[in-house]
C-alpha cells in the first residue's frame, strides 16, 4: 500500500489516501507485467517496508500486557499487519509499554530503549503508561513513560481493549507514512 | 619448546594450563527484567555452575504500586478497581476476597442469586486464569500451537465479562452485599451452551496435545518435585499445595459463598514436580466447568444484591422516583459506607491459591490498614530450592508452573 | 453466622488451652467475628509459633501483616496469620514493637518467613533479628523512607525524569500539577474540629450589624 505510482495522489499526503481503487492494481500488474519491474522512490519503499513489519518488542509490564497478548491470539491476529512480537530490543521497531511504569523498572525500560536500533517508535498502552492513571498519586509510580521515553502514540483505555491497541498499531504506521522516513 | 603437533595443541595446552591456573568459578547471569519467559517483571539473579542452578535471588517490586497505601485513601467501594488490577489474569477472584472481607465486618447477607452469580463468575475466571497459565507453561517449554487455541475460549470468556460488566478484564462487577448488575437475559443459557461446545472441545484438544507428548514431558516430569513438607513450610496453597499431594482447598474446607451447595472433586497430584502442577490445573478447569453448570441449573430468581440501602446503592430506575434513594445513591456514592471498627482475615480459593484479605477498619468510610496476602510471593519465594540442581533450561518450566502474575506479587 | 464470608467451624476452647500453655507470655486473647486474635510478648513470638505449629497444628504461616499506629507508645503491630489444614482453622498471633526494638525472626520455623519479614521490613521499617537477608523487597533499589508508615505521603518525595543532558534517569523531588485529592466525610453538622470552607472570615470580622427591628428603633 506504501508504494504509490498513481499519478493522481503525487501531491496528496499519504495520510490522506483512502483504500486504493481496483484500477490502481490493475495500473501496477500491466506496469509489471510489461516491464518486467516498478519504478518508486525510495522514499516510498521504505515507508512500505517499515509499516510492513513493524515488529514489537515484548514490554508487557501489567495488565494491559494480557490485552497485548490477545492482540496478537488468533481473534484479533496483529501478524496479517506484520506485527510480530519480538523478544529482542535489537531486532525490533517498535515498543509498546503496556502497562504501570514503576520507578524500579524505568531505568531498564530505558536502556532497553536505547538498545533498540533506529528507527524506533514507541505505543503507550493504557492509562498508566499515559500519564501514571489510576495510580498517578503513587509514590512508586512514574506519572506516564513519556518521562523516560520519546511517545509516538498513545492508547487510551485501563486496559485498552485489544481492539484499541489494533487501531493504535495502524495509527502509527499512518504516522510512519506521514512523517516520511529519511529523516525523523 | 618444539612446535606443538596438531594432536597436541590447543585442548592439550588449556588442559595443562588450566591445571596450573584457577578453577572454574560459578556465574551470575542476570535474568530480566524484560525476558518472554518471567511472565511480567521479574528479575532472576541466577548463579549457575555450568548449566546447573545453584542459586536462585529473585528480585520482585517491579511492578510494586502501593496499592495498600492508595486503598488506605479511599473509601471501601473506590478500592474495589485496585483489587481487579492486582491479579489482571483472574480479576473477579480478587474482587471476591475484599468484597467478603467488607460483609464480613458490616455482617450483611447476600441474597442467593448473588452468591450463586459470583461463585459463577469466580469459576469462570478460574477458567480463563488456567487457559492462559497452561498455555503460557506449555508454550515456555516450546509448543506453541495449544497457546494459541486456548486463547480462543479466553477470548470468549473476556466478551462474557463485557456483557456483564462492560469491561472486557478489570470487571469492578463484585461489591459488598452481592454484584453490580443481574445478567443479561439468555446469558446462562448462552454460557451453558458454550462450555460443552465453545470451551471443552478445544480445551481438550489442546490438552491432548500435551498431556502425552515424549517432549513436553521431558521438560516437566520430575522436575522441582516439592514434598509434603516443603509445601506446609514454604507457605504454598492452591493448586501448588494440591500437586504436592494435601488435598486442601479452601473451597471445600472453609466455603464461602454457594460453594457448600455444588459438588466438585479437588484434584491432587502425586509427584509434586512441573507435570503435576500442570495436570492439577487441567483437572481444575474441568470441575470449575462442572460447578458452573451446577449454578446455572440451581440459580434462583430474586434480587442480585443486598436490600440494605445503607451499603448497596438503588437501582437507577427507582433514584428517578425516590427522594430517599437518591440520597442514598448520594451518600454512597460520596462517603460511602461506614465499616464497623475490628479486624478481619478473609481468604478465598483463588486461581493461583489462598488470596487473603487483612482488612483493619477503624469504623470510618476507608479502611485503616488493607494487607493483601498475595499467592505468588510464597511461590515465589521457593523458586530458590524449587531450581537448586535443575538445568538452566528447566528455570522457565518451574516459573510457567508457578503460575506468577506481579500484578498481586509487588502490588 | 448470617453472610457468605469463609465458613470455619469454631476450634472450641482453644483460647483456653492456648491461654494455659502460654502462661505470662500471653497478653491478650480475644475471639471477635469468630476470629481468633493473640496477643503475645515480643520477645517470645518463637516460642509461641512454635508451640503453635507442634503442639497445636498450626502448619502454615500465611501471612505476616504490618500496621502502623502512630499514636501507641509502640507503634507498629505485626501480625502473624497462621493455618492448620488438619484441623481446619487460622489463628492470628500478633506483637508490637516500635522502631529499634527488633522482633525475633520465624525464619527458624518457617522458611516462607523470610521474604514476609524482608516485607515488613521494608514498608514499615521493622527490624526482625535473626532473619539474615533483610534487604528491602518491593520498593525501588535505593528507596528511602517506609511507605506504609502513616506519615510517609501518599505520593512519596521523588520522582523519576529522563535527563537529555545526563543521559540517564534522574531523580527529583515530586511536583504534582494537581495534589491528590482527599476528602474526610465528617459531617458539618455534627460538628468538625475544624474551621469549614468558607467559614473562615466568620472568625475575622463580625460581619454588618443585624438590623433592628421595627419596635426597637426609638423615635
Amino acid at each position: 500500500m506504501g508504494v504509490i505510482l498513481d499519478p493522481r495522489h503525487e501531491n496528496a499526503r499519504p495520510a490522506d489516501l483512502q483504500q486504493p481503487d481496483p484500477k490502481f492494481f490493475t495500473e501496477l500488474q500491466s506496469e509489471v507485467t510489461d516491464k518486467g519491474f516498478l519504478v518508486t522512490s525510495t522514499e516510498d519503499l521504505f515507508q512500505w517496508a517499515r509499516t510492513g513489519s513493524l515488529w514489537w518488542m515484548t514490554f508487557g509490564l501489567a495488565c494491559c500486557a494480557v490485552e497485548m497478548i490477545h492482540a496478537n491470539m488468533p481473534r484479533y491476529d496483529l501478524e496479517r499487519f506484520g506485527v510480530a512480537p519480538r523478544a529482542s530490543p535489537r531486532q525490533s521497531d517498535v515498543m509498546i509499554v503496556a502497562g504501570t511504569l514503576c520507578n524500579k523498572m524505568a531505568p531498564a525500560l530505558r536502556r532497553v530503549y536505547d538498545q533498540m536500533s533506529e528507527p524506533r517508535y514507541v505505543i503507550s498502552m493504557g492509562s498508566c503508561a499515559n500519564g501514571g492513571g489510576y495510580y498517578h498519586y503513587s509514590y512508586s509510580v512514574v506519572r506516564g513513560c513519556d518521562r523516560i521515553v520519546p511517545v509516538d502514540i498513545y492508547v487510551p483505555g485501563c486496559p485498552p481493549t485489544a481492539e484499541a491497541l489494533l487501531y493504535g498499531v495502524m495509527q502509527l504506521q499512518r504516522k510512519i507514512r506521514r512523517v516520511g522516513t529519511i529523516e525523523r | 619448546m618444539t612446535i606443538a603437533s596438531p594432536e597436541m595443541s590447543h585442548a592439550q595446552e588449556i588442559a595443562r594450563s588450566g591445571a596450573t591456573e584457577s578453577k572454574i568459578a560459578n556465574y551470575t547471569i542476570n535474568f530480566g527484567p524484560q525476558h518472554p519467559a518471567a511472565h511480567g517483571v521479574l528479575r532472576l539473579v541466577l548463579e549457575l555452575d555450568g548449566e546447573i542452578v545453584e542459586r536462585v535471588d529473585p528480585h520482585v517490586g517491579l511492578l510494586h504500586r502501593g496499592t495498600e497505601k492508595f486503598c488506605e485513601n479511599k473509601t471501601y467501594i473506590q478500592s474495589i478497581p485496585y483489587m481487579d488490577r492486582l491479579d489482571y489474569v483472574s480479576p473477579m477472584c480478587m474482587e471476591h476476597s475484599y468484597v467478603l472481607a467488607i460483609e464480613k465486618l458490616l455482617g450483611i447477607e447476600v441474597p442467593l442469586r448473588a452468591q450463586y452469580l459470583r461463585t459463577f463468575f469466580a469459576e469462570l475466571t478460574r477458567v480463563s486464569n488456567h487457559l492462559l497459565n497452561i498455555g503460557s507453561h506449555v508454550m515456555d517449554v516450546g509448543a506453541m500451537t495449544p497457546n494459541l487455541w486456548l486463547f480462543e475460549p479466553r477470548e470468549d470468556i473476556m466478551n462474557f465479562y463485557e456483557r456483564v460488566s462492560g469491561a472486557r478484564m478489570h470487571a469492578n462487577y463484585f461489591r459488598p452485599g452481592g454484584v453490580h448488575q443481574d445478567v443479561p437475559a439468555g446469558f446462562l443459557e448462552e454460557v451453558n451452551v458454550w462450555l460443552d461446545k465453545g470451551l471443552l472441545p478445544i480445551f481438550e484438544d489442546a490438552i491432548s496435545l500435551v498431556a502425552d507428548n515424549r517432549i513436553f514431558k521431558q521438560r516437566n516430569v520430575d522436575i522441582s518435585i516439592v514434598s509434603k513438607e516443603d509445601a506446609l513450610a514454604w507457605g504454598f496453597s492452591g493448586p501448588m499445595i494440591r500437586a504436592a499431594g494435601i488435598p486442601w482447598d479452601l473451597r471445600k474446607s472453609q466455603p464461602y459463598d454457594a460453594y457448600d451447595r455444588v459438588e466438585f472433586d479437588i484434584p491432587v497430584g502425586t509427584k509434586g514436580d512441573c507435570y503435576d502442577r500442570l495436570m492439577v490445573r487441567v483437572e481444575e478447569v474441568r470441575q470449575s466447568v462442572r460447578i458452573m453448570k451446577q449454578c446455572i441449573r440451581d440459580m434462583p430468581e430474586g434480587p442480585i444484591a443486598s436490600l440494605d440501602r445503607k451499603v448497596v446503592p438503588p437501582k437507577r430506575a427507582e433514584m428517578k422516583q425516590s427522594m430517599e434513594s437518591l440520597i442514598h445513591h448520594f451518600k454512597l456514592y460520596t462517603e460511602g459506607f461506614h465499616v464497623p471498627a475490628g479486624e478481619v482475615y478473609v481468604a478465598t480459593e483463588s486461581p493461583k491459591g489462598e488470596f487473603g484479605i487483612y482488612l483493619v477498619s477503624d469504623g470510618t468510610n476507608k479502611p485503616y490498614r488493607v494487607k493483601i496476602r498475595p499467592t505468588g510471593f510464597s511461590h515465589l519465594q521457593a523458586m530458590d530450592f524449587m531450581s537448586k540442581g535443575h538445568m538452566l533450561a528447566d528455570v522457565t518450566a518451574i516459573l510457567g508452573s508457578l503460575d506468577i502474575v506481579f500484578g498481586e506479587i509487588d502490588r | 453466622m448470617n453472610n457468605s464470608a469463609p465458613r470455619i467451624a469454631p476450634r472450641d476452647g482453644i483460647i483456653e488451652e492456648v491461654t494455659a500453655a502460654l502462661g505470662d507470655i500471653l497478653i491478650e486473647a480475644k475471639d471477635a467475628v469468630q476470629e481468633v486474635s493473640l496477643t503475645v510478648a515480643r520477645e517470645s513470638i518463637v516460642e509461641v509459633c512454635t508451640m503453635l505449629r507442634d503442639r497445636f497444628g498450626y502448619q502454615q504461616l500465611m501471612e505476616i501483616a504490618g500496621a502502623d499506629y502512630p499514636s501507641r507508645e509502640e507503634r507498629f503491630e505485626v501480625v502473624y496469620h497462621l493455618l492448620s489444614v488438619t484441623k481446619n482453622h487460622r489463628i492470628r498471633v500478633r506483637v508490637t514493637t516500635d522502631e529499634d526494638k527488633a522482633v525475633p525472626s520465624v525464619t527458624g520455623i518457617w522458611p516462607v518467613a523470610g521474604w514476609l519479614e524482608r516485607e515488613v521490613f521494608d514498608m514499615y521499617g521493622v527490624i526482625f533479628e535473626g532473619n539474615n537477608d533483610l534487604r528491602r523487597i518491593l520498593t525501588d533499589y535505593g528507596f528511602r523512607g517506609h511507605p506504609f508508615r502513616k506519615d510517609f505521603p501518599l505520593s512519596g518525595y521523588v520522582e523519576l525524569r529522563y535527563s537529555e543532558e545526563q543521559k540517564r534517569v534522574v531523580y527529583e523531588p515530586v511536583r504534582l500539577p494537581q495534589d491528590f485529592r482527599a476528602f474526610d466525610f465528617l459531617s458539618p453538622w455534627e460538628g468538625a474540629a475544624y474551621i469549614l470552607p468558607g467559614d473562615e472570615k466568620a472568625q475575622e470580622a463580625p460581619g454588618a450589624p443585624t438590623p433592628l427591628k421595627a419596635d426597637e428603633i426609638k423615635k
